[in-house]
């Protein structure tokens, strides 16, 4: 698959605005502006970026794992509702309701994620399972992170999912870390041999690598399109950073953590890459973080000026009130 | 006009209704198709709709509740049926943290217009952990519309408008009943979602109960010399606590029978309402009959034990005055 000059320009402009925002949100929660806990994408970037560009608009993305923040930024959240959201504003895009484990946004097809890691997948199946039923061709794309794959609730959504042949690509972005625990320790070769029982096409990849993701899950999502089911995706990433911020990794071997960022930075491999063939210029990669520089700060000013929810807006949204037939009486 | 129809025959109405109705609605489950259900309120529709609309799943509620939350996101209405509502446990996290989480923390973005059919309650000899009445496990989980049904008549018109209701219920048969037999319209109708009913007017004291409880209840009553009024609530999560609250300024005395366990059990969240909030309406302390707290045994003898009887519910209305 032949990627032109002006697509790979996007997905490192796209890579870019993930690590700058990532970066920012790092310096605001170290601040005390962001309240709770924040998981950063570092080392997943070309994976986010490679699966987004390989879906279109009206294909669902169900995300997952607890590298989330990239995924929604892909799929086209704007960075001020995204940024507003983790710091539990109004104008954050669930209203201060979800917080950076939940953004959902059903206009761009984007299914809030499952907080209790791989309970998002069944779901998944589900919205493909609609898309078939009102007749469209678009599928469903779920993202899952190497411990995640461990819950049975996975293991029951590839059933279901073969069960009927379904449009639906399982993205496994193995960082091969779940939290402490080694992915290496788990007995399959490639998490992608989770889809050989169900016989489904299944493709181990790097998924540092933007292209190799972008054209693996673009295959992925023709033959769903195009009816010949679901597929699994093992995406390997290295995971650039702590499990969360403040997560001081004592479980990581400092040297061969060294050497991973030195050799496994998606975002720096790819901008290497790109100027080394001529594709961007020093100039043009100024002016596009100059350009990123500023959405991102414009983002956390609408975080910061964005009102805090209204407290009686906590008993919202719990029901979508009347109930059926209340006050018609019976 | 109406007609006496069971009340498994009222349900396989409602589905069939709503299906015929609605192409956007959905069913689907373990054996729902020729095998008809467990209890035969699928009988026919595979049939009728064919294996888009009916549909047979492999053996996993995690799977049929997680599925259901994403068509119905996606915007179809399906109808999921577990077996037995005890399997509500095996699809634990879809249940609890998903299903009726994923509206709230959305912010009202996502809505999820799906109906679990879960058959509930003891009586068959079933056991431990096919037996139970869950309505209170999952009316603690804000976000879930919890339906009981007591009659035919409740069973079709609150099953078609669970179907039709944009929040995600739980809709609650109970599996000995489903060979009664009651009053049904003919005409199409549907009974609305968090309005209690009072089924028989009194004077003395007010018992609310639903499905099995109901039925004994109104047993005990027609025994007592006293003048019973009973309110069946049909809908346990949102509660409709004004209508029982009107009964009780009425009566002065309140019990409640349900068979969920009474340790946490409903009935001491209703009593707490009126206690709490219409106290000066009372005469004495309200009872609560529930289920002995122990799991549902299998030998008949000590299934009924642990059960409330009509003589254990004639005792508690007693126990008030």
């Amino acid at each position: 698959m032949a990627i032109d000059e002006e697509t790979s320009r996007g997905f490192l402009r796209e890579m870019l605005r993930i690590r700058a925002f990532e970066d920012e949100i790092k310096t605001r929660f170290q601040e005390g502006e962001i309240p709770g806990f924040v998981h950063l994408d570092y080392g997943h970037e070309g994976t986010h970026v490679g699966m987004s560009q390989a879906m279109r608009d009206d294909d669902w993305l169900a995300v997952g794992g607890a590298r989330l923040v990239g995924q929604y930024v892909a799929k086209g959240v704007p960075l001020g509702e995204v940024m507003a959201e983790l710091y539990g504003k109004r104008g954050g895009s669930n209203k201060g309701y979800g917080g950076q484990m939940h953004v959902s946004d059903v206009d761009r097809k984007l299914y809030g994620h499952a907080a209790t890691i791989g309970s998002g997948q069944n779901p998944a199946v589900g919205l493909a399972f609609a898309e078939e039923m009102k007749g469209t061709d678009n599928v469903a794309v779920t993202t899952i992170g190497d411990g995640g794959t461990s819950r049975g609730s996975f293991h029951t959504a590839l059933v279901f999912a073969s069960y009927w042949d379904l449009p639906v690509v399982f993205v496994i972005e193995n960082n091969q870390w779940a939290i402490s625990t080694p992915s290496s320790a788990l007995s399959p070769d490639n998490l992608s041999d989770y889809g050989i029982p169900h016989k489904m096409p299944n493709e181990s990849i790097d998924g540092s690598d933007v292209e190799r993701v972008y054209e693996t899950v673009s295959e992925a999502i023709e033959r769903a399109r195009n009816g010949e089911g679901p597929s699994v995706v093992e995406s390997r990433v290295a995971r650039l950073g702590p499990h969360f911020e403040g997560d001081k990794q004592t479980y990581r071997d400092e040297t061969e953590f060294e050497e991973e960022r030195a050799l496994k930075d998606p975002v720096e491999n790819y901008r290497e890459r790109l100027l080394a063939d001529g594709v961007v210029t020093e100039e043009e990669l100024d002016d596009m973080l100059e350009a990123i520089h500023e959405e991102v700060q414009e983002a956390v000013e609408f975080a910061r000026d964005s009102p805090d929810p209204d407290p009686e807006t906590a008993y919202e949204n719990v029901y979508r009130t009347p109930l059926y037939g209340q006050g018609e009486g019976s | 006009m109406t007609r006496e129809i069971t009340y498994i025959e009222a349900i396989a109405e409602a589905l069939g209704e709503e299906l015929e109705r609605d192409d956007d609605v959905v069913l689907f489950g373990e054996d729902v198709e020729e095998f008809g259900g467990n209890f035969g309120e699928t009988a026919g529709l595979h049939e009728r709709f064919g294996s888009d609309r009916v549909r047979n799943t492999p053996l996993s509620e995690i799977g049929i509740a997680g599925m259901a939350l994403g068509a119905a996101v996606g915007g179809i209405r399906p109808v999921a049926e577990l077996q037995f509502a005890d399997f509500a446990a095996t699809a634990g996290d879809e249940v609890f943290n998903q299903i009726p989480k994923q509206p709230y923390v959305s912010g009202g973005r996502l809505s999820a217009p799906l109906t679990i059919f879960a058959p509930s309650g003891a009586g068959i000899g079933a056991g431990a952990q096919h037996s139970q009445s869950v309505h209170s496990w999952i009316g603690n989980v804000p976000g879930w519309v919890v339906v009981t049904a007591t009659t035919p008549y409740d069973a079709k018109g609150l099953l078609k408008s669970s179907i039709r209701d944009d929040n995600p219920v739980f809709f609650l048969p109970h599996k000995m009943l489903s060979e009664t037999k009651g009053e049904v319209p003919d005409e199409e109708y549907t009974l609305p979602l968090g309005e209690s009913a009072v089924e028989r007017e009194g004077e003395d004291v007010t018992v609310v109960a639903t499905q099995v409880m109901f039925h004994r209840a109104k047993e005990a009553a027609a025994d007592l010399d006293l003048d019973v009024e009973l309110v069946n609530p049909r809908t346990f999560a949102p509660l409709d606590t004004d209508t029982i609250a009107e009964s009780v300024e009425k009566t002065g005395h309140l019990v409640v029978v349900d068979e969920t366990v009474e340790r946490y059990g409903t009935q001491g969240y209703i009593a707490n309402e009126i206690v709490e909030n219409n106290f000066f309406s009372l005469d004495g302390p309200p009872k609560t009959i529930g289920v002995k707290d122990v799991p549902i045994p299998v030998s008949p003898v000590l299934e009924q034990e642990v059960l409330p009887s009509v003589e254990r519910i004639k005792a508690g209305i007693e126990s008030v005055f």
